[in-house]
């Protein structure tokens, strides 16, 4: 049985507690009666993933039998999630391969000539053949690729219909191939309560027009959180919208969680609390510690990022989105899920290495934000663990380092927007349109590996309620000039930072560290 | 040239008359202990460790329509268009480890068998044997039928020699004769940028993007001549040079999902 989440505080005898680093990790004190945050251990996966693949197709939730759905001549479309998700990327076989390749062989049982496969990247970039490849496997990608498996283009004129808007104004907009398509077959993987639902197909499957809707300065700040979606006005939208669709075309919904064994044998101790350390742990954390005080960026960058997660499927369900989604949000609560009392001054995170923006990338500054004060931040329900006007201490190195190929339309944002103001409100009024509109911004998203000109607002906005909640942000180990850029503050030392905090929020403050990855969700009584 | 009084067949040639030239026939060897042990596991180790790392590091070659060489029932003759002498390789890196280590590729009897040693140790690498491209071939056509016969696949190029120019030439009849009378499939292959990467007259290979294309087997039809089939593989492989898939040629999706099923699921108990 997996030991639930832990709230431990910190007594004489809690060893150093271990904080992410971007590419590298640090081992911090924390003061005494600071409390520290563990995840749930890693739930038992299923142990015949094709079987209960099987069965979920066969019994879906109110709806019929998939085989009994398929018919010969009919224009099906199958829709994945990209690779933003999940993270670290899974390691072969990915779980959305699975369950296409049994989606596939009964379109082929059924003689479904007429069958594509798209990834619903929604304004994400590209992904390359191998990351492609990767997700769906060597058959469907060499049976398929790539006249009948392709990506998602949110501004290809000819490729996007405009289906119409929702009761509260929100205009709705889908690829064209699965607007006309008889059945659409959505395959998502679900890490976080954030995704999945109705937000696959009005995200993944959208242009700019329609995302834009919910991905909104107000629409974020009445989100609270978003990973929260009964409290979240991002999901409230994505609904009406994904209704409207429904509505269009007929959907058949697949969902799948996994446990959060997010780190490969290697790297377990990052998976497990430091108290149950063994030597080998400990010896593998010297290790990576002294390779990643030496080695260049670059080199770290390729260490971590050719780590490939060993997640085990936990639940698998298909049928109707909404009835699909309640039961997928349950299996993934049970697996994030920690109990935790009280709000507390300041709250620590180490923010890791990858986000779901910077696969195969360095995570630039905006990301850093996007990452620390954006998800991490709002992993939480009913309340914040930071108290209103609270301190919020990241560990990053964040340095001025963009991909140009990944991420053009970010160092403008850095060098241009960030420069001007800080305000999402702001930002959102005076430059979002215009880098949306860029010609080459757009150019690169469609044919190069870009993300679209209005992603890094995005990424900002994710921010907003943090931004808007918390006193403070504080990055621990940041490059000085970059972090006074994002309007926070740096400090050398985790010590040096919770002084800082002190004068923000009074003496002897009360401090959590949320020791997360792997991800957790905090129920705050 | 008048031939001399008194010279008889069987006594050496007259000094005064001119080297044997190209058009002669190589003499009469299939080179069997290349296909056998040990030289065949000391084969898959070159290949395993130069051969086919080497291909992948220089070409990175993007192979399409694997499937049909996933697990074929019977011996089958691959016919490639021939533009460099990467083809063989690259061949040979398409093709799955099971179908390449059943797998024999005619090589010129007149260029690669001209100097014994470079044919044997070309034939260590490759698993080469000599095949006359010149007339009076019955007897080399006949040992390649055994070769299908006995259960080898024949890599075979049947333009006959390699293009001056990167385009695909006149395909001879050699190929349909070997797959009409052993009644072997065909399977037409087309390999795209060998020509950029060595053409020639180039002794080492550059990178470059490489294509190679696999489609699905062709039988010769019962009342189809040798001369049309040929023709028909001609024309297939010249499709296949094409930039969008062709169903006929390559299968339908269904056809190539059906081809590719692992013999083996995972996760069953």
């Amino acid at each position: 049985m997996p030991r639930p989440g832990a709230v431990i505080e910190v007594d004489r005898n809690t060893p150093p507690v271990l904080f992410h680093y971007g590419e590298g990790i640090r081992l911090e004190k924390l003061p005494l009666g600071a409390r520290i945050v563990y995840p749930p251990d890693p739930l038992e996966p299923i142990t015949h993933p094709e079987r209960a693949i099987k069965r979920a197709l066969a019994k879906p939730l109110e709806d019929d039998p998939l085989k009994s759905l398929l018919r010969r001549g009919m224009k099906l479309t199958i829709a994945f999630d990209d690779l933003s998700l999940p993270l670290p990327p899974m390691a072969a076989p990915d779980v959305r391969q699975l369950v296409m390749e049994e989606v596939i062989d009964m379109a082929a049982e059924a003689g479904i000539d007429d069958l594509h496969i798209i990834a619903a990247l929604g304004l994400h970039r590209r992904m390359t053949n191998d990351e492609l490849r990767h997700i769906v496997g060597d058959r469907i990608f060499s049976t398929f690729h790539p006249d009948r498996l392709y990506q998602h283009d949110g501004e290809d004129p000819d490729n996007n219909v405009y289906i119409g808007k929702t009761s509260a104004g929100e205009e709705v907009t889908l690829n064209r191939r699965a607007a006309e398509s008889d059945l659409v077959i959505y395959v998502n993987l679900t890490l976080v309560p954030m995704d999945g639902g109705h937000k696959s197909m009005s995200t993944g499957l959208a242009s700019y027009r329609g995302i834009r809707a919910h991905h909104n300065v107000k629409t974020l700040l009445g989100s609270r959180s978003y990973m929260n979606p009964p409290d979240s006005a991002l999901h409230h939208s994505c609904i009406r919208q994904g209704q409207l669709i429904e509505d269009t075309v007929r959907v058949f919904h697949i969902e799948t969680t996994v446990n959060n064994h997010a780190f490969p044998a290697i790297a377990n101790f990052m998976q497990k609390r430091e108290t149950d350390w063994t030597p080998q742990d400990q010896a593998m954390f010297l290790a990576t510690k002294q390779m990643t005080d030496i080695a260049p960026p670059a080199f770290k960058r390729n260490v971590f990022h050719a780590m490939r997660a060993p997640y085990g499927l936990t639940a698998v369900n298909a049928g109707q989105v909404d009835a699909v989604h309640d039961k997928t949000l349950d299996a993934v609560n049970k697996q994030i899920a920690v109990q935790v009392e009280g709000q507390t001054d300041i709250v620590t995170i180490g923010v890791p290495y990858l986000g779901p923006y910077n696969v195969n990338s360095p995570m630039n500054p905006v990301l850093v934000v996007c990452m620390g004060a954006g998800y991490l931040f709002n992993f939480y329900r009913k309340q914040p663990v930071l108290r209103k006007g609270g301190v919020l201490i990241l560990t990053h190195p964040t340095r001025y380092e963009f991909d140009a190929v990944q991420h053009p339309s970010y160092i403008d944002f850095y060098d241009e927007v960030l420069a001007d103001t800080k305000d999402p409100a702001e930002i959102e009024k005076k430059y979002e349109l215009r880098f949306a509109e860029d010609p080459w911004f757009r150019q690169l998203y469609r044919k190069s590996h870009a993300y679209h000109g209005a992603h890094p607002f995005y990424a900002w906005y994710w921010a907003a309620h943090a931004m808007e909640h918390a006193g403070d942000i504080i990055i621990v180990g940041g490059d000085r000039d970059v972090v006074h850029r994002l309007g926070f503050k740096a400090a050398t030392t985790l010590e040096d930072a919770l002084e800082m905090a002190e004068q923000t929020v009074g003496r002897y403050p009360s401090v959590t560290h949320l020791r997360t990855p792997p991800i957790m969700l905090c129920e705050v009584e | 040239m008048r031939v001399r009084r008194a010279w008889h067949w069987n006594t050496p040639r007259p000094h005064s008359w001119p080297e044997q030239g190209a058009v002669v026939p190589a003499p009469p060897s299939d080179l069997g202990w290349a296909r056998v042990e040990p030289v065949r596991s000391i084969r898959y180790l070159i290949q395993r460790a130069l051969l086919l790392p080497f291909t992948e590091a220089m070409v990175h070659p993007k192979v399409e329509g694997r499937e049909w060489v996933r697990e074929l029932e019977r011996p089958v003759i691959f016919a490639a268009n021939h533009s460099s002498h990467a083809d063989t390789s690259l061949i040979l890196h398409a093709l799955t480890d099971a179908a390449r280590e059943r797998t024999v590729v005619a090589a010129a009897a007149d260029y690669w068998f001209k100097r014994p040693f470079l044919g044997n140790v070309v034939s260590l690498f490759l698993n080469t044997f000599p095949f006359s491209r010149t007339g009076g071939a019955q007897a080399q056509l006949h040992s390649s039928s055994q070769l299908l016969k006995s259960g080898w696949n024949l890599v075979l190029f049947p333009e006959g020699s390699r293009s001056a120019d990167g385009r695909i030439q006149e395909f001879k009849p050699g190929v349909g004769f070997l797959a009409k009378e052993t009644g072997t499939p065909v399977v037409p292959m087309h390999i795209r940028g060998a020509f950029q990467v060595m053409p020639r007259h180039q002794k080492l290979p550059l990178p470059g993007p490489i294509r190679v294309r696999i489609g699905k087997p062709m039988t010769p039809a019962k009342n189809e001549g040798t001369r049309e089939f040929t023709a028909r593989v001609e024309t297939a492989v010249r499709e296949l040079s094409a930039e969008q898939r062709k169903p006929e040629l390559q299968g339908t999706w269904i056809e190539r999902w059906r081809a590719s099923k692992p013999r083996d699921l995972r996760y069953e108990s």
